[in-house]
């Protein structure tokens, strides 16, 4: 079982957070052994766990010292160990992945930089906006705000960079691109993406249980709608 | 209604310990600055250590109570007065209607607490946490607390200790420790040495997001791209122009910057509480140190 110990390099971030990073690299996708290892340590129901945060490689557990395991790294030994003997069978593959489809209105009067984003890309926007929407993304990681999805990654053909200054008011649902990665605005917020389009749906509700749409390892496809149909759709308060 | 902002603060809040359980899906923690005064305002009014707390910053709101209740004032001095007249830190206040409670000089520290007598409305309370969301306290906001008859609160001997360790942990020493983190390793020998030896300071810009530094410039051994991670309250970012940033209540879920390591916990509240004038050195430290501080003062709450 050595080797596939290895599957994972063990690392203590701080006094309240331990590290497990995949020893085999970024490549399409998360790793379905962290995806896995995800699932399991969810279901474990840790004592003392505050978090479980997956980002791209890392799968990073935040912990309060007061309840948890006195020795963080020879717990995450053994969680490994355990995680390891059972999961030899049960392995997530790609199929049992979520797929979202989200609606996106690729408009110019929506999607601030389409006009531009096409010019840059030497692209006509019709040509930008199917390579755009017939790629399936992963969701990598949620930050910045809250259920902010990154995913990727993005054509090479439309990969375009940040703003040099960011726009100071970006609407909830904003489609944007940042180099290699797409992502949607929950909020409205400052920030610097090339907005493309819009979605009518609401990304993050606090009034709902789920809060979020995204989860970190969900497969997502844009699907273009017409200006009618968003503004059908359209569940923001923020405009008309 | 039993309190009332009647002039609003730079940036006052409220905070219990933090809200946790949804940082992968991008929400921050929160919770106060300084958690050791914000525990033991709570304590010196027999609350529970998480009750909700206002946290302020100078210059403060102006408060007006519309009710008799206990307050106690916590952390930085910034020289409170009610009705004009100068109250004591880290004592219980008995308040009463049409009383008003200001501030008026930054004497010593940065954030400063009020804790409260009697459970705070729901209204305020999301995800199982009071922590203020992307808000601050604005004008004409209303708490309405509602507590229990008014029983007699005072200090004793235990509440006198208590105050005396955390005063002394706050204000008196001045080692704040980390533990390297995983980009430690890719700092040329030079800026090692000049991260080790810096006076650092906080630069004006700081925030609950995170505290800027000024010091020397520090340089990876050569350029790096890391993918982002998880980071945490204290994490130390390496950021591209040279400059740390150490990571607050308030951070981002994941950065994408060096994470040359994290200050740790006990550590923090005192960070806290330094002003943009304090110099303070980094020195390392172990996990296991780290463990041992952090239960020693969490017991000096327990009878």
């Amino acid at each position: 079982m050595q080797s596939q110990r290895s599957i994972f390099q063990i690392q203590l971030l701080g006094d309240h957070a331990i590290v497990f990073k995949t020893t085999t690299g970024l490549h399409d996708g998360i790793d379905h052994n962290l995806l896995a290892f995800n699932q399991f340590i969810t279901d474990e129901k840790i004592k003392g766990v505050r978090d479980i945060i997956l980002a791209y490689d890392t799968l990073t557990l935040i912990y309060d010292i007061l309840s948890f395991d006195p020795n963080p790294y020879l717990f995450a030994n053994h969680l490994l160990e355990k995680f390891l003997a059972i999961s030899t069978n049960t392995n997530a593959s790609k199929a049992d992945l979520r797929c979202i489809e989200i609606p996106v209105c690729y408009d110019p009067s929506l999607g601030f930089d389409l006009s531009d984003a096409a010019i840059k890309s030497n692209l006509s926007i019709e040509a930008l906006i199917q390579q755009h929407s017939e790629k399936v993304y992963t969701v990598y990681c949620l930050g910045f705000l809250p259920g902010f999805a990154y995913m990727g990654n993005v054509p090479k053909s439309i990969q375009l960079p940040r703003h040099a200054s960011p726009r100071t008011n970006v609407l909830a649902g904003s489609v944007g691109i940042a180099g290699k990665q797409t992502g949607i605005y929950p909020m409205k917020s400052p920030g610097g993406w090339q907005i493309i389009g819009r979605t009518p749906l609401k990304i993050f509700d606090p009034n709902t249980a789920t809060l979020t749409l995204f989860k970190a390892g969900d497969q997502v496809k844009f699907n273009p709608i017409s200006l009618e149909l968003f503004h059908q759709l359209n569940a923001h308060q923020d405009v008309d | 209604m039993s309190i009332k902002i009647i002039k609003k603060g730079l940036s006052d809040r409220i905070e219990d310990l933090g809200r946790y359980g949804y940082q992968d899906l991008g929400i921050q923690p929160s919770g106060p600055m300084d958690f050791l005064s914000a525990q033991l305002a709570n304590a010196i009014l027999d609350n529970d250590l998480n009750n909700p707390v206002f946290e302020l910053h100078f210059p403060a709101s102006i408060f007006e109570f519309e009710q008799s209740m206990w307050i106690c004032i916590s952390g930085a001095n910034f020289v409170p007065v009610i009705n004009e007249k100068s109250v004591a830190l880290n004592t219980p206040i008995l308040v009463h209607p049409k009383d008003q409670l200001s501030c008026l000089q930054p004497l010593e520290g940065r954030t400063a607490y009020i804790a409260f007598k009697g459970k705070l409305d729901s209204n305020h309370a999301w995800l199982n946490s009071y922590c203020s969301f992307q808000t601050t306290l604005n004008k004409e906001d209303h708490f309405t607390i509602s507590s229990d008859p008014i029983v007699a609160i005072s200090l004793n001997p235990f509440k006198e200790h208590l105050i005396q360790q955390v005063q002394t942990s706050l204000f008196n020493e001045h080692e704040i420790r980390f533990i390297p983190g995983p980009a430690w390793n890719d700092l040329d020998a030079e800026s090692i040495q000049l991260l080790m030896q810096a006076h650092f300071s906080i630069d004006a810009k700081s925030n609950r997001m995170g505290f800027l530094l000024e010091g020397p410039t520090i340089q990876l051994s050569e350029p790096k791209q890391y993918l982002s991670s998880a980071v945490t309250r204290g994490t130390l970012q390496l950021l591209p122009n040279g400059s740390i940033i150490i990571l607050l209540a308030d951070h981002q879920t994941i950065g994408g910057y060096a994470n040359l390591g994290q200050i740790i916990l006990v550590d923090l509240p005192r960070l806290a509480q330094f002003n943009n004038h304090s110099h303070f050195k980094l020195s390392i430290t172990n996990v296991q140190t780290a463990h041992q501080l952090y239960r020693a003062k969490q017991s000096w709450f327990k009878h």
